[in-house]
């Protein structure tokens, strides 16, 4: 059996990629582009919350709220300066594909330059950092443990009431599923597609915020971070947000849990294996069910083996 | 000064050609967006770095000591130089053997790599292409048993009877001399049937499968034959630098051999190859340029980075701008112009003329 430490480890870890999924769903399901420059939204969220504190010295859990700030205003310059006008002249879904991951390189750039200064002007280099120093208990429980799940669960119950129970949320979620016949009945499609780039953005910013508590952040953070992203979204289904906090949990777990189980076998070597897992789970996901799990017909399913059974019986 | 530029600049228009090539087959032609394209030029690294040193360590009888890969593979790659000083016939066997052999792993690699995602859209299949390219890269940063990791390994020296200026001169030569027989190759494969067949599935999948051709299949062979091509520049990296190390792959991996050879392909024209013969030398020129410059770069900006960023967001922006005014490149796809083709365009040509205007 897994330690407490590596349980909660796996549940940080989950939370984090969870936030990160639901972004890249929500800017999926508007815009139809997988967003390769998700891990650097994240990063985003990371420097402010360094910046904050070598400046002023103030706790980044502090820095939630301005990391989400931040986060949404690069999500949503993403969308106005990059995919709009690309979308406007009717690009293909590789072209927009080939966008981001332009954005992400030129996010890279502006990282380096940024961690250049802020390391000038701070005296100390930003190239490499962790929080875990920084992090206390709450109730005898690592205080990111409690406020990664409280932001979770915040986000989704924000999200919930405002999909299911606001007139914006109903137009939004028309225009998800069918962005002409929304169009046709007045909702401007655009507001949903920026709102949404705005979320994505903001949401990883505030994981972005959390990841140093958890792990180190290194130049190649957002490239890291990116396969696990991905994983966590398309085995909850590309095309569903709640599959994207499935997906975060299952993908999250099984790449701590997984390892760790591995790693008692067959030696510590096998840590370093953790990204196999989450490959394992795209390559799986998209062999078996590609839509997801929230894609699957899941009483069809139980149907089916239940015939089976009777069949057998 | 100018002369080490120059050269530079032909020494990585080669070697940008050969991989722009196979992946202008790949995509420019077929349609097929590898966001993986690094992995191909990583398994020909390995396949210098990792095996065929390995190879060598056997024929010496070199075991693996405290010093691990690292020490063991300079230890053979020293003994290795030291024949090829006197025996260039070796260098030259040394480097036939090893292209040959990554050019095989390279196309089984490759075949493998499209397996799980042939079958899928567009978008799908570029996720899981850079998914498993950006995993692979990570084991081979996290693991040292395969190219040494962080430490890295050593490469035997091929040209090592040659000194300094000749050296360089005929290490450009090879590599230019490559990148011809690349060109050359990609010119005659995409006039054949199967060329034309890659054409057609960029366009339309579901005529092809009409025609009874297997979408699979054609996927496979030229994931196949692109990646077989692209670890040549894999090969050629190693014995330039005469050193693998796997930590020159983890951030910069994906930009300098998925990112510029789209880049490349999109600037001077998909799916044409003197489109993208331009598109390198355009890209390799200012590269190199700012390279040469980029201390003064720095100086004159009072910037306290160094200038790769810079080089980063440039090369960012310039993609946007190339999507956006120059989807179709400096020199753009033409049609296909086999024989009967060309004849109904000449018999037809004042129809074609009035329906154009």
């Amino acid at each position: 059996m897994p330690g407490m430490e590596v349980l909660t480890g796996a549940l940080i870890y989950s939370n984090l990629l969870a936030l990160l999924a639901v972004g890249l769903t929500l800017a999926y399901i508007t815009t139809a582009v997988p967003n390769f420059a998700q891990g650097s939204f994240a990063v985003v969220g990371s420097y402010t919350a360094l910046t904050v504190y070598r400046l002023f010295r103030i706790q980044p859990y502090v820095s939630l709220p301005l990391a989400f700030v931040m986060g949404g205003i690069v999500g949503l310059l993403s969308y106005l300066l990059v995919l709009k006008p690309l979308i406007r002249r009717g690009a293909t879904i590789v072209t927009l594909m080939i966008a981001t991951l332009a954005l992400d390189l030129i996010l890279l750039g502006l990282r380096g330059i940024y961690a250049g200064y802020l390391g000038k002007l701070t005296g100390s280099p930003c190239e490499m950092y962790m929080f875990t120093y920084l992090d206390f208990q709450i109730f005898g429980m690592p205080a990111i443990l409690v406020i990664s799940t409280l932001v979770i669960v915040v986000t989704f119950a924000v999200l919930f009431t405002l999909l299911y129970k606001t007139k914006f949320g109903i137009a939004l979620r028309a225009s998800m599923e069918n962005p002409a016949l929304a169009e046709i009945m007045g909702v401007n499609v655009e507001y949903t597609r920026m709102f949404a780039w705005f979320l994505s953005g903001a949401l990883a910013a505030m994981a972005g915020c959390l990841l140093p508590f958890k792990q180190e952040i290194v130049p190649a953070t957002a490239e890291i971070i990116i396969v696990s992203i991905f994983a966590a979204s398309i085995v909850g289904g590309l095309n569903n947000i709640y599959g994207a906090l499935v997906g975060g949990y299952i993908v999250g777990m099984s790449e701590s849990l997984v390892t760790y189980w591995l790693s008692t076998v067959f030696g510590a070597g096998m840590l370093v294996y953790g990204k196999v897992v989450a490959l394992a789970i795209i390559i799986v996901t998209l062999l078996v069910a590609p839509q997801g799990i929230a894609g699957v017909e899941w009483r069809l399913v139980a149907k089916k083996l239940q015939k089976r059974g009777a069949k057998e019986v | 000064m100018l002369y080490g530029l120059i050269l530079n600049i032909l020494l990585w228009f080669g070697m940008y050609l050969i991989v722009s090539l196979s992946l202008n087959m790949e995509y420019g032609y077929g349609g097929i967006p590898n966001f993986g394209k690094a992995l191909s030029v990583l398994v020909g690294s390995v396949v210098a770095g990792g095996v065929v040193t390995r190879i060598l360590m056997a024929v010496y009888g070199v075991k693996m000591g405290i010093g691990g890969l690292s020490t063991a593979t300079s230890v053979v790659s020293n003994e290795m130089t030291t024949y090829i000083q006197h025996n260039p016939t070796l260098g030259l066997v040394l480097l036939v053997a090893t292209l040959l052999l990554a050019i095989a792993i390279g196309a089984i690699v490759g075949a493998v790599f499209i397996l799980p995602s042939a079958r899928l859209r567009e978008d799908y299949l570029a996720i899981t292409l850079l998914a498993i390219a950006e995993t692979v890269t990570m084991i081979c940063y996290y693991d040292p048993a395969i190219i040494g990791s962080y430490y890295g390994v050593s490469v035997p020296d091929f040209l090592a009877f040659l000194q300094g200026n000749a050296k360089k001169l005929a290490f450009v030569g090879i590599v230019l001399l490559i990148a011809l027989l690349t060109y050359l190759f990609f010119e005659r494969l995409m006039n054949t049937p199967y060329g034309r067949i890659l054409r057609a599935m960029k366009e339309n999948e579901d005529v092809v499968r009409v025609y009874g051709r297997d979408i699979m299949k054609v996927r496979i062979m030229t994931m196949a034959v692109g990646s077989a091509v692209a670890a040549i520049t894999g090969v050629l990296l190693s014995f330039y630098t005469l050193r693998v190390q796997a930590n020159s792959f983890m951030i910069t991996g994906r930009t300098l051999w998925t990112f510029y050879p789209f880049l490349i392909i999109l600037l001077g024209g998909a799916g044409n190859n003197r489109g993208v013969t331009l598109g390198t030398l355009i890209f390799v020129t200012v590269m190199e340029i700012i390279d040469f410059y980029k201390t003064n770069i720095v100086s004159i900006l009072h910037l306290p980075v160094e200038a790769v960023w810079l080089e980063y967001i440039l090369f960012g922006v310039m993609m946007l701008l190339i999507l956006y005014y120059k989807p179709e490149g400096l020199i753009p796809e033409k049609p296909i112009l086999t024989k009967p083709i060309k004849k109904a365009y000449e018999t037809r040509k004042p129809e074609i003329a009035r329906i154009k205007e």
